[in-house]
């Protein structure tokens, strides 16, 4: 049985530009349940990422949540303050970035940047702290991690970073863990390592993952569901074997047949023609409707999510009729 | 000797970068091997691709090549003719055959020129004096390249990822090259716009016959794109093949790895993986004898004393491994 932990309700973030709102994320809703893999693909500028900032209440300056609310359990983060956050950030929610060079404090060894985590949110001893710093180095599989404790950023690997940044994101053991892009820095046996570590880990802990990336690769590894992302907007959402089996939105369909599959040869690539628009700069209508290959006059409107039979929803007005007839069977 | 459909042949090369260091901090205390004696050949008109993770010295290799880093030792026969060793006047007049491709649109564009200024500028540079012929060739590249001549007014930072891609694939295109090396040329892009260009340079290849040396850490895009492969390890080459015979069976524990490594493409699809452990060591130290073997699961007792060499171990197909060499006659 699943059971909803984190429910998003038509988050809408943009950025204010001559008293006009320009929305970045355009008002996504989706839920997360209890230790599931979400994943969230799209391609760069679709808003994944500030989907999984404002997860975390760290969208960066300028940008605004302009309305829309994030539940977990009975709290909604729509109303919270700083300090709020903070009480939620690590605690409840944490977060693992692209960069583990650039999320590390260069000046701090792995032993106190654990540890700053675990003192902050539970009242025990430095002595206490340091204990579940080496608990987790060992959790994450770091090689001699009674020395490691010690060391600094820049004296290890990338891999063996973004080790640590997952170690200090499970320090206080959260129920959800974003990974935003954890393994597109790292060459592909690293990831390999990686991404076998996340589901270990995912198991023991029984966390929730919010996986987000432009690899349909790795959501294909990794994921229980996924959602498409496109300028700003959900397109589709569907279990991960029914994506890849019939994807439903031509984006997807496109995406999915642009890459190159590694059993088959064939002389050309297909590709999408054009290029994602602009936030700002949106099409009316559907988004995809410029670059899309079965472009209607229905198109001109923005579609809303159908249902298909599958249960696979889709933003795409190509299956305004399988829904209804759906409908009509209940 | 020559083979006339062998484009370039690369025998030895090696480029160990020196670190600096003692009192005065001008002593050279020790090299990284960046790249450390590798050897292939190229024939006119194949894709030759070059894949490795990062830190494997792939694109030292393809910039040593065009000598835009001088390497340290080797040779590098282009149709026959040793590019190390020619002087910089020569080494100039070379480049209008081989040309370059670098991965980041953002960092190889100058940002105060103007797209037409930057596609002309190897023109000026080889010698092309008439200033209308200059803009018939420039008008010409970017309509194969598809960029439009209002776009050629521009600067580059209104343009696109993958359009700047194709601004910089047509100044490689302008001087006519016989060879282009393309280093990581899509791995900035997105999927979508990634199969554009790779689609845009096969279109170009078949018009003009291009050769291209493919350098990535894209194990899906490789096998797309090129004929023959080979796969890099810690300034190494240890395994030379085609593309069938390398995603088929590749006999280089190491290119079994990083095969196994690459995400499935379905999600009912289970790999067998095999994981490597630990990393890549550093290029200062590489380990002794087979580079690989402190991370090799297949490592036998004489990996870690003798050093394999880059042998066939069936036809069109080199691999440096000792699983597949007699060692008996090598000791020593």
């Amino acid at each position: 049985m699943d059971i909803k932990l984190l429910e998003v309700v038509n988050l809408k973030v943009g950025v204010n530009q001559d008293n006009k709102e320009i929305p970045i994320v355009n008002g996504i809703s989706f839920h997360l349940n209890k230790g599931e893999t979400l994943g969230i693909v799209g391609e760069s500028g679709c808003g994944k990422s500030m989907t999984s900032l404002a997860l975390m209440g760290l969208l960066p300056p300028g940008v605004d949540w302009q309305s829309g609310d994030i539940i977990l359990e009975d709290m909604h983060f729509k109303n919270f303050k700083n300090k709020d956050w903070r009480s939620v950030r690590g605690k409840k929610i944490s977060m693992i970035f692209q960069e583990p060079m650039s999320s590390l404090n260069p000046v701090y060894t792995v032993a106190d940047q654990i540890m700053e985590i675990v003192l902050n949110h539970e009242n025990v001893s430095k002595r206490q702290a340091r204990v579940r710093a080496l608990e987790m180095l060992k959790l994450v599989g770091i090689p001699r991690p009674e020395q490691v404790l010690d060391e600094y950023p820049h004296q290890l690997s990338g891999g063996m970073r973004q080790r640590i940044m997952i170690a200090i994101a499970l320090a206080c053991n959260p129920e959800i863990l974003i990974a935003d892009e954890p393994t597109t820095a790292l060459d592909v046996t690293i990831q390999a390592q990686i991404l076998e570590l996340m589901k270990e880990i995912q198991e023991k802990l029984h966390m929730s993952i919010v996986l987000i990336t432009h690899d349909l690769g790795v959501v294909a590894e990794m994921c229980d569901r996924v959602m498409v992302m496109y300028a700003g907007e959900i397109v589709e959402k569907a279990k991960v074997v029914d994506l890849f089996d019939s994807p439903k939105h031509p984006y997807t369909q496109g995406l999915l047949e642009s890459l190159p599959d590694i059993n088959k040869q064939m002389e050309y690539l297909s590709s999408i023609p054009g290029i994602v628009p602009a936030p700002g700069n949106m099409p009316i209508g559907c988004k995809f409707s410029p670059r899309c290959p079965f472009v209607h006059d229905r198109c001109s409107v923005n579609p809303p999510l159908f249902d298909t039979p599958e249960g696979t929803k889709v933003k795409c007005w190509l299956y305004e009729e399988a829904s209804v007839k759906k409908e009509a069977v209940l | 000797m020559l083979n006339t459909d062998e484009l370039l042949r690369v025998e030895d090369l090696k480029k160990h970068f020196p670190i600096k260091g003692g009192i005065t901090g001008k002593k050279t205390v020790q090299h990284v091997k960046a790249v450390d004696g590798i050897s292939f050949d190229v024939k006119r008109g194949e894709t030759f691709g070059i894949v490795g993770e990062s830190g494997c010295g792939k694109s030292t290799a393809g910039r040593a090549i065009l000598r835009m880093i001088e390497p340290t030792d080797g040779h590098i026969y282009f149709e026959g003719k040793d590019l190390v060793g020619l002087n910089k006047t020569e080494m100039r007049k070379m480049r209008k055959d081989i040309q370059i491709i670098f991965q980041d649109p953002f960092a190889s564009l100058n940002p105060r020129m103007r797209v037409f200024d930057i596609v002309e500028e190897p023109l000026i540079n080889f010698g092309v004096k008439d200033a209308k012929e200059r803009r018939r060739r420039v008008e010409e590249v970017a309509d194969q390249v598809g960029l439009t001549l209002a776009q050629l007014k521009r600067l580059p930072h209104e343009f696109s990822g993958g359009q700047r891609q194709r601004i910089g694939i047509a100044r490689a295109l302008i001087s006519k090259p016989k060879l282009i090396i393309a280093d990581e040329p899509v791995s900035a892009l997105d999927v979508s716009i990634q199969s554009q260009v790779l689609n845009l340079m096969k279109d170009l290849q078949k018009e003009f016959g291009l050769t291209y040396i493919f350098i990535s850490h894209d194990l899906s895009v490789v096998k797309h794109f090129c004929d023959r492969i080979g796969v890099m390890y810690l300034g190494k080459m240890v395994e030379i093949t085609g593309k069938e015979k390398l995603y088929d069976r590749p006999l280089h524990p190491y290119s079994q790895a990083l095969l196994s490594a690459l995400p499935s493409s379905h999600p009912l699809q289970k790999k067998e993986r095999i994981i490597l452990t630990g990393d890549v060591p550093s290029p200062v130290h590489p380990p002794s004898g087979c580079s690989f073997h402190t991370r090799c699961p297949a490592r036998m007792e004489v990996c870690s004393t003798i050093e394999p060499l880059l042998l066939e171990a069936e036809s069109d197909h080199r691999v440096s491994c000792l699983l597949y060499q007699e060692t008996e006659t090598r000791t020593g």
